[in-house]
C-alpha cells in the first residue's frame, strides 16, 4: 500500500489537493517518521526527491529572477517565497541527515542483505560502500594489516556475537492509528492487546508498530 | 607487572575521554603499536602451544593448555575490539569536524596553537592526527563533498536548526572580508553588527567568524 493510498482512504478531499502540497505533506511525514524511528526507512521509490528538487530549483529560478525588481509588492512576495524554499531546504536537509546517521551508525548492517540495501537510495548506496571502504581501509592501516589473517574480519560472528552491530528494533515508538485497528503488543511482564480506535495515539515497541505502519493503519509521530 | 588488556583498557580510557572533548586528542601511536604487538604474541604463544600437538589438539585430554589457549584467544579479540573502538571514536570525531567544514590544515594548526600558545609553523609534526587519520579525513572530505554535490541546491551541511526568520542579526567576531549578497557587497569586519539573510552567513557562523544575535 502507497502513501498516496492511505491519503485517499483518509482524506476525502484528496483529489482536490495539488501535487506540489501532497509532495510537502509526504515529504513532511517521511521526515517525521524518519527521525522517529529506531532503523532506516525505505527510500521513497516514487520519484518524490526528483520532483521536489525540480521544485525547488523552479523557486530558486523565481527568487533569481524577482530580486531585480523594486516594486515593494515583488518584494514582500519575495521574502514569502524565500522563507518558504528556506524551509523546504530544511526539510530535504534534515530528512538527509537524519538517514546518514544511521547508515553511518550500522553501515555493514545496511549493506548485508539486498533487502536491505534497497532501503537506500542509489546515492546513499554509493556513499554508504565508500565510507565502509575509507573506513576498513583506515583500520587496515593503522593496525589491523599486521594482525594475525584468522583475526582480520570485520564481519565475524565468533562466540555467537556478530561484529556488526544492528539498530535496536525493540525500542519505543509514538504511533497515530489512520484507522481502528486490533493492536498486538509485547510488555515486559505480559503481552497484551487493545483496540485502537482511529487518531488514537499509542506508544510501543517498534517491532511491534513495524507491521502496523507498513500496512498503512498507523503513522510514525 | 602489567597483564594482558592493560593496553587496551587505556585505549578504551582515550576513546571514552575522547567523546566528550571538543578537540581530537593525540594519536596514541605507542599504545596501539604496543596493543597490535600483544596480539602478535598471543598469537605466537598459540602457534607455538599447539605445534606438539600436529593439529590433533583434544580439549579434554589436557584441560590446562586448553584453558590457556581459551584466554589467549579471548585477550586477542579483546584487544581487537579495543583497537576498533578507538580507532572509530576518533574517526567519527573527524567526520564530524569534515561536516562542520573544518580542513584538515587548519585542523592541525588549531590543535597545535591551542598546546603551546604559538601558531604551528610546520602543521605535520604537531598534528594529533596519524598520517592514517590525516588521509581518511581528507578522503571523507571527498567522499562528502561527492554527496553534497548531488544536492546542490539544498546545502547538506547547513544548519539543522530549523529556520524561523530569513533575516537575522549577526556580530562580527573576526575580519571576515567582503562578501557578497543578492543585496550587494558587505565587508565584515570586526565588531561590526549586521541584519543579513540567513542563508548567506550560515557558513561564516559556523565556522566562527559572526555570531548570531537574539
Amino acid at each position: 500500500m502507497d502513501i498516496d493510498d492511505i491519503l485517499r482512504e483518509v482524506d476525502p478531499t484528496f483529489h482536490s489537493i495539488p501535487r506540489e502540497k501532497r509532495d510537502l505533506q509526504e515529504l513532511t511525514r517521511a521526515w517525521i517518521a524518519e527521525r522517529s524511528a529506531p532503523e532506516l526507512l525505505p527510500w521513497p521509490a516514487n520519484g518524490l526527491f526528483e520532483r521536489i528538487n525540480s521544485n525547488i530549483k523552479h523557486q530558486i529560478e523565481k527568487v533569481e529572477e524577482m530580486t531585480g525588481d523594486t516594486d515593494p509588492k515583488t518584494n514582500f512576495a519575495l521574502i514569502v517565497i524565500q522563507t518558504e524554499l528556506e524551509r523546504y531546504r530544511y526539510l530535504v536537509r534534515s530528512y538527509l541527515r537524519a538517514r546518514i546517521a544511521k547508515i553511518d551508525r550500522h553501515t555493514l548492517h545496511y549493506l548485508s542483505t539486498d533487502d536491505l540495501r534497497s532501503r537506500l537510495s542509489e546515492m546513499e548506496l554509493a556513499y554508504a560502500t565508500r565510507h565502509q571502504a575509507l573506513l576498513h581501509n583506515h583500520y587496515l592501516s593503522s593496525f589491523l594489516s599486521s594482525f594475525p589473517a584468522n583475526l582480520q574480519n570485520l564481519n565475524d560472528a565468533a562466540a555467537g556475537i556478530s561484529m556488526i552491530e544492528t539498530p535496536d528494533l525493540e525500542s519505543a515508538v509514538f504511533i497515530r492509528l489512520l484507522k481502528d485497528t486490533f493492536v498486538e503488543v509485547r510488555g515486559v511482564d505480559a503481552d497484551g492487546a487493545v483496540n485502537v480506535k482511529e487518531s488514537d495515539i499509542a506508544i510501543l515497541r517498534w517491532s511491534d508498530a513495524k507491521p502496523l505502519v507498513e500496512a498503512g493503519s498507523a503513522e510514525l509521530i | 607487572m602489567p597483564m594482558y588488556g592493560d593496553l587496551g583498557n587505556k585505549l578504551v580510557q582515550h576513546a571514552k575521554r575522547t567523546q566528550n572533548l571538543a578537540h581530537l586528542p593525540p594519536y596514541q601511536t605507542e599504545l596501539v603499536r604496543g596493543v597490535t604487538r600483544e596480539v602478535r604474541d598471543l598469537d605466537k604463544d598459540v602457534a607455538s602451544l599447539l605445534e606438539p600437538f600436529q593439529g590433533s589438539f583434544d580439549p579434554s585430554a589436557d584441560q590446562a593448555t586448553a584453558c590457556t589457549l581459551l584466554v589467549n584467544h579471548l585477550s586477542m579479540r579483546r584487544n581487537k575490539r579495543c583497537l576498533l573502538a578507538y580507532h572509530r571514536t576518533r574517526t567519527d570525531k573527524l567526520a564530524e569536524l569534515v561536516w562542520s567544514g573544518s580542513d584538515v590544515l587548519d585542523l592541525a594548526g588549531h590543535q597545535a596553537g591551542g598546546a603551546n600558545g604559538a601558531p604551528a609553523a610546520d602543521a605535520g609534526a604537531s598534528s594529533s592526527l596519524s598520517p592514517q587519520e590525516e588521509d581518511y579525513f581528507r578522503q571523507y572530505g571527498d567522499l562528502l563533498a561527492a554527496y553534497k554535490g548531488q544536492w546542490t541546491d539544498i546545502d547538506l551541511t547547513g544548519s539543522l536548526e530549523p529556520p524561523r526568520d530569513l533575516f537575522i542579526d549577526v556580530r562580527v567576531l573576526k575580519d571576515a572580508g567582503e562578501i557578497q549578497t543578492e543585496y550587494g557587497a558587505i565587508n565584515l569586519t570586526k565588531n561590526s553588527q549586521f541584519y543579513v539573510r540567513q542563508g548567506d552567513v550560515e557558513r561564516l557562523i559556523a565556522q566562527g567568524y559572526l555570531q548570531k544575535l537574539g
